[in-house]
């Protein structure tokens, strides 16, 4: 059969196994564990192993060491979980070690709740752990979409030498949708003999490689850092992607939705349109890099009176959408972090009241 | 036509077959036929688009909802409500369990082997071939054999549930009907329902299918999609 129905955490599994990576450590936290679940029966099908560590500290630290060797890996964990493993992602990002993580978000702060939440974007796209490095962070809104993207994200951190982030939200992990397989992952040969600790035997210079993150000399320091910056400018360069929706039409209001929230704001759109009022919307696709020119110029319309960052957060991405507007629209924020996705007719209400221009712009989601 | 479903039923099935909107739809379908029903959630497995979701519709349908206390419905903990065991032993002209996936969550009915050992009930193993795991005959036995396993009862029937959401083609449920056709007969377990989404009822060729159709109305869905109207 050609399409398979699949729940996200399932297909993200599969889709690890398609690109080739057959490392897969983790430690089980709702509303992922299902991916631990698939891989430890799937990946001895497949030769791969899977290893659950005594904690995420541990699984980031056993990422690490497998990725030093060159070998494809990755690990799926939830809010709590990925706030545990940061340490380990600021030393694979500085150790410029291909990896990728997915985190399946879940309410917070603290343990917080099991429902769907967005609001690790700061810790995903802003740091997490310390020091001066990115992630590329990329959000799927759908599962077959997921499934893309986690077997571009083996690539993607191989080419960068940088770990890259899948951050969706619970119901990306939970709901079940009809996905297909790619057959072939585009891929280049590795470079990891350059650079793994994979044994003398492909050395050429007859020096070992060695893969390390203390750097004590203040100029060797700097240099490091800059160009783990020159590499982050060009993720922003080359690696933006963002999906625009009925953007061709004279919109009064722009909104900035990602992950499953934008679905919503899609429904919303469609209903809104059928009343007669006219909504855009930019999806950003990658979070890190942010589509900053596509806002800017979507803002930048003519019809377009207000843009309004929709979120599973209490306004974490409405900053990096005012810092695309330039100060060139109104920017206003809703949503909801209880775990209640807002409906398509919370929506609704909400832009109409944004866009009439006779009421202040105060409206606010209730909690969640 | 055989005489509607009734007594004690346990839905049963690999993880994301389809129990609980099959359970729920058995429920309201038993409830349009007059009978007294009463669904009682035993997913202890799955934290999200359980029977609990969709207690607003059934309650409204004067069909009795067992779930956990409100207070933990929103939590990942294996709870039993303690009127389950009740309603095992009083129970309604149709009493329904939304039993959790696989051997796993099978393993709650083993739970309430005491309770369910003094009467007679229908375990009915919900088998979508479109899933994982379930896509060949031995992948489905070995599915059964879990449950059968955990739960220390034994397996039914089958109800096939060969869909792949919006996408669901007519030749697909025939696909399905002929897969769950061929496990009937390998299985030695009679084909009890087919359950096809609604939308889809109207162009079926009835004669195709040895048993009833079960007619879908899928109410747990995702936040831009609105459950079918009852």
């Amino acid at each position: 059969m050609g399409k398979v129905l699949m729940k996200g955490n399932e297909a993200i599994g599969e889709a690890a196994i398609r690109a080739g990576c057959l490392n897969y450590f983790a430690y089980p936290i709702t509303p992922q564990s299902e991916v631990a679940e698939y891989l430890s029966r799937r990946l001895p099908e497949v030769g791969g192993v899977f290893l659950q560590g005594e904690s995420e500290v541990a699984v980031s630290y056993m990422i690490f060491g497998a990725a030093a060797c060159g070998e494809r890996v990755f690990t799926t964990s939830s809010s709590p979980g990925i706030s545990l493993m940061s340490e380990g992602i600021s030393y694979i990002a500085a150790a410029q070690c291909p990896a990728v993580f997915v985190n399946i978000m879940r309410g917070g702060p603290g343990l917080g709740g099991i429902l769907p939440s967005q609001a690790d974007y700061f810790q995903a796209t802003k740091g997490g752990g310390h020091g001066d490095y990115r992630l590329l962070v990329m959000a799927p809104a759908g599962v077959q979409e997921a499934v893309e993207m986690v077997m571009r994200a083996f690539p993607l951190a191989e080419e960068y030498r940088n770990p890259v982030i899948i951050l969706g939200d619970g119901l990306i992990g939970q709901m079940m949708e009809p996905v297909e397989f790619p057959d072939h992952l585009s891929s280049k040969p590795s470079n990891k003999d350059e650079w793994a600790t994979n044994g003398m035997a492909t050395r050429k210079s007859g020096r070992p490689n060695i893969v390390r993150t203390l750097i004590l000399d203040p100029n060797t320091l700097n240099e490091h850092n800059l160009h783990l910056k020159e590499k982050y400018e060009r993720m922003k360069r080359d690696e933006v992607r963002y999906e625009p929706y009925n953007l061709e039409a004279d919109y009064r209001g722009l909104i900035v939705s990602y992950g499953t929230m934008s679905r919503v704001c899609r429904s919303a759109i469609d209903a809104l349109k059928e009343q007669g009022v006219e909504v855009g919307m930019v999806r950003p696709q990658t979070l890190f890099p942010f589509p900053e020119k596509a806002i800017e110029e979507a803002a930048s319309k003519e019809s377009c009176e207000v843009v309004v960052s929709i979120e599973m957060s209490m306004g974490q991405m409405v900053e990096d959408v005012e810092r695309s507007v330039r100060g060139r629209r109104p920017v206003e924020w809703y949503g909801t972090c209880g775990g209640d996705v807002p409906t398509p007719e919370e929506i609704m209400e909400a832009m109409k009241s944004f866009m009439s221009s006779e009421s202040p712009h105060l409206v606010h989601s209730s909690t969640g | 036509m055989r005489a509607a479903l009734d007594g004690i039923v346990a839905v049963v099935g690999n993880y994301g077959s389809g129990k609980t909107e099959v359970s729920v739809n058995l429920a309201m379908r038993g409830r349009s036929q007059g009978l007294k029903v009463s669904i009682a959630d035993l997913d202890v497995v799955n934290p999200y688009f359980r029977t609990r979701e969709a207690r607003g519709v059934l309650s409204g349908l004067g069909i009795e909802v067992i779930v956990p206390p409100e207070k933990y419905l929103q939590a990942d903990l294996p709870i039993l409500n303690p009127a389950i065991a009740g309603m095992i032993r009083r129970p309604r002209q149709l009493t329904l369990l939304d039993v959790g996936g696989d051997g796993v969550g099978a393993r709650v009915l083993g739970a309430l082997a005491d309770s369910l050992s003094s009467t007679p009930v229908h375990v009915l193993q919900v088998v979508n071939p479109f899933r994982p795991h379930t896509e060949t005959v031995e992948g489905c036995l070995s599915v059964r054999d879990g449950i059968e396993k955990a739960s220390r009862m034994l397996i039914s029937g089958i109800i096939g549930n060969a869909h792949l959401i919006d996408e669901t083609t007519v030749n697909d449920i025939y696909r399905g009907y002929d897969f769950v056709q061929a496990l009937s007969e390998i299985s030695g377990l009679p084909l009890e329902y087919i359950a096809v989404a609604d939308e889809l009822l109207g162009r079926l060729d009835k004669e195709y299918f040895s048993c009833p159709l079960l007619p879908v109305r899928r109410q747990l869905v995702p936040p831009w999609k609105r459950a079918c109207p009852i």
